[in-house]
């Protein structure tokens, strides 16, 4: 089975961020490294391709730059397609979902994975948009997948439990965090990620018209950003005899019991 | 000059990095304290390559050299968790059996020291030849088909998790010298008539060091290693690499440390600021972190110079030094950064500075590169 996942080079998070003052998105010069919250779903497409199988890695980047994406070849992903182009500046989830489903085409998935959503956008939009351009059903947020006779069953996170879903292949499937746990690459897949193939494409290999992605394309526009307010200080919980109930009735407010 | 790593480098560096802190300062700290070797961490690095990362890929190994080996001891100690029998079991004994040994030597023991399963640990001192090798009292006699070991060996290393030893015996005396012919040989660490006694030290280290009794331990001839009598360089050829180990550890460790010490005074505030705003706190640290550096970039010379089958004694040497330094004095400045913290056992400093101190000391002493530097470096008539 051929699984491609979709993978984002994100600025590294243990940095301090920066915003551009024009567009308001995140600065990503420099070296970038592969989100985290992607190695779920590398993980989980090296287990469902097996030995017989691949994984082809998809990913848009700025200035070509592939150091995260060679993190998940090193993890054992077999190749990857990385599209970088001066248009892509500005891109919308849109866009990014436009750009991704043209390099998709170009492998021939049976199954497409990609994480619920990014570290560093958290639109959590552009997978669901990557199958609806590519015509293919979509199952988000799984926290456990198992293939078997041409269809894809899920184990879909819910807020009171899970939901059993079955769909049929192609397909495309968001993880969780929880799906799988990740490996950690061994010296020999650092060393033959060096040599794996990284097809870097621009707009115009994907036959893409620059005007209907970046920011020409965009549909969506950052307009302000505001600083977050302040924490506030919190409330505090003198017990009299009832404090359990009301640490219990707080919790639940916040939907966490 | 090339001083940016190569991204293949900065992706071990960060594996390793990432395996060892899910361990980490806290973990390291518990195993020291109770003389507990970190064996969980072991296995998981051997597993992905980094224990086995110098043994040459036809042995199943990562055929990288000491450039790669010391980026695993560095980034391990960078996370709190140093490994000392990376110095003995992957530093000397595979670079001394991978040089010297047999093929069906190689074959038998370098696969499995590639995937961390085996340790092979290394057996030199004695009572009274400590850093003096022509000193060297155990003797090997061959008799019939088998050396025949006699004598005893001090303050070595990990016998406890070692499947064998590579041991440095007399078989012979230079007659125009007088000096001893040394020669090397592969030891079950169960070899009937070898009796092993823990020597108790108040040092906090998760290894144990031993003193060895060899009562008439026959050893099979095809256990020495290499050529009877030429032991003596051989030896060498797994002295740097351990002292390039050992620097890469410093380094590591002063990193953990001053990453602990700065974090702290950045935080810690005592009159409505941070005490790090206060040079009497931050000139320790800077100056520390002066000296890991530069510790680092003589290890990395070190490294390169015995990767390339150069001369590379001068630079191990003064790495070693350099690092062991650098690493106690960023271990004291970030306990004196901590103040009364910096001796509580919820910090994990003091344990650290158990190895930093030992490091001073081991696997060669201070005086002792001193004592190269000043004969070597600088042409000095030699003192001892």
């Amino acid at each position: 089975m051929n699984v491609v996942v979709c993978v984002k080079q994100i600025p590294d998070p243990a940095a301090p961020g920066a915003l551009d003052p024009q567009s308001h998105t995140l600065v990503r010069e420099g070296k970038l490294i592969l989100d985290d919250s992607d190695a779920y779903g590398v993980e989980m497409g090296l287990q469902l391709a097996g030995d017989a199988g691949e994984v082809t890695l998809v990913s848009m980047a700025p200035n070509q730059e592939v150091s995260g994406v060679r993190t998940a070849l090193a993890m054992g992903a077999a190749k990857a397609i990385v599209v970088s182009d001066p248009a892509l500046k500005g891109s919308d989830a849109l866009s990014t979902a436009k750009v991704l489903a043209k390099a998709i085409e170009r492998v021939g998935a049976d199954l497409i994975l990609a994480a619920t959503e990014s570290t560093d956008g958290y639109t959590g939009t552009t997978p669901v948009q990557v199958a609806e351009l590519l015509g293919l059903p979509s199952v988000t947020f799984a926290k456990k997948v198992t293939v078997s006779d041409g269809k894809v069953r899920v184990e879909r996170q819910t807020e009171a439990g899970f939901d059993e879903v079955e769909c049929p292949m192609p397909c495309l499937v968001t993880v969780t965090a929880g799906v799988v746990e990740p490996r950690y690459p061994s010296f020999k897949g650092i060393m033959a990620a060096k040599s794996k193939p990284v097809d870097q494409l621009t707009v115009a290999d994907l036959g893409l018209d620059a005007s209907s992605v970046g920011a020409a394309g965009a549909r969506q526009e950052i307009t302000s950003v505001a600083a977050a307010e302040a924490r506030g200080g919190g409330d505090i919980v003198v017990d009299e005899g009832d404090a359990h109930e009301r640490i219990v009735q707080f919790l639940e407010q916040l939907k966490l019991v | 000059m090339e001083f940016a790593e190569p991204a293949e480098h900065r992706a071990l560096r960060e594996t390793v990095r990432a395996v060892a802190s899910r361990f980490g300062g806290a973990h390291y700290a518990e195993h020291a304290r109770q003389s507990a070797p970190q064996e969980e961490l072991w296995r998981e690095l051997g597993k992905l390559g980094f224990i086995g990362i110098n043994v040459p890929s036809e042995h199943g190994g990562g055929g990288g050299g000491l450039v790669e080996l010391a980026a695993v001891a560095e980034e391990t100690a960078a996370a709190g968790a140093p490994l000392l029998l990376l110095l003995v079991s992957s530093a000397i004994s595979v670079e001394v059996l991978t040089r010297y040994g047999t093929v069906e030597q190689r074959a038998e023991w370098l696969p499995r020291m590639a995937t961390g399963e085996a340790k092979v640990v290394f057996a030199i001192t004695e009572p009274d030849a400590g850093s003096n090798s022509h000193r060297i009292a155990t003797t090997a006699t061959l008799e019939g088909d088998t050396y025949v070991l006699r004598g005893t060996k001090y303050y070595i290393t990990g016998v406890d998790e070692a499947e064998a030893l590579i041991v440095v015996a007399r078989t012979g005396v230079e007659e125009a010298s007088g000096q001893a012919k040394l020669s090397l040989f592969l030891v079950d660490a169960d070899a009937p008539g070898m009796r092993r006694s823990a020597i108790e030290v108040d040092a906090m280290l998760p290894e144990t060091q031993f003193e060895l009794f060899f009562d008439e331990v026959h050893v099979p001839a095809d256990r020495l290693i290499g050529e009877q009598d030429g032991g003596f360089a051989q030896v060498f050829h797994g002295l740097n690499p351990e002292r390039i180990t050992g620097a890469a550890l410093g380094v590591g460790v002063g990193r953990y440390a001053l990453e602990r010490a700065a974090d702290y005074a950045r935080v810690r505030q005592v009159w409505g600021q941070p005490i790090g705003a206060h040079q009497a706190v931050a000139h320790p640290l800077a100056k520390a972190k002066v000296e890991v550096e530069l510790a680092a970039l003589m290890t990395a010379k070190a490294a390169w110079l015995h990767d390339q089958g150069l001369p590379a004694g001068e630079a191990s040497n003064m790495a070693k030094y350099a690092a062991a330094e650098a690493a106690l004095a960023a271990v004291e400045a970030a306990i004196q950064t901590h103040g009364g913290n910096g001796l509580s056992s919820d910090y994990g400093l003091v344990p650290l500075w158990s190895m930093a101190r030992l490091m001073r000391i081991a696997p060669i002493s201070r005086e002792m590169i001193l004592n190269y530097v000043a004969q070597h470096s600088l042409g000095l008539p030699r003192s001892y």
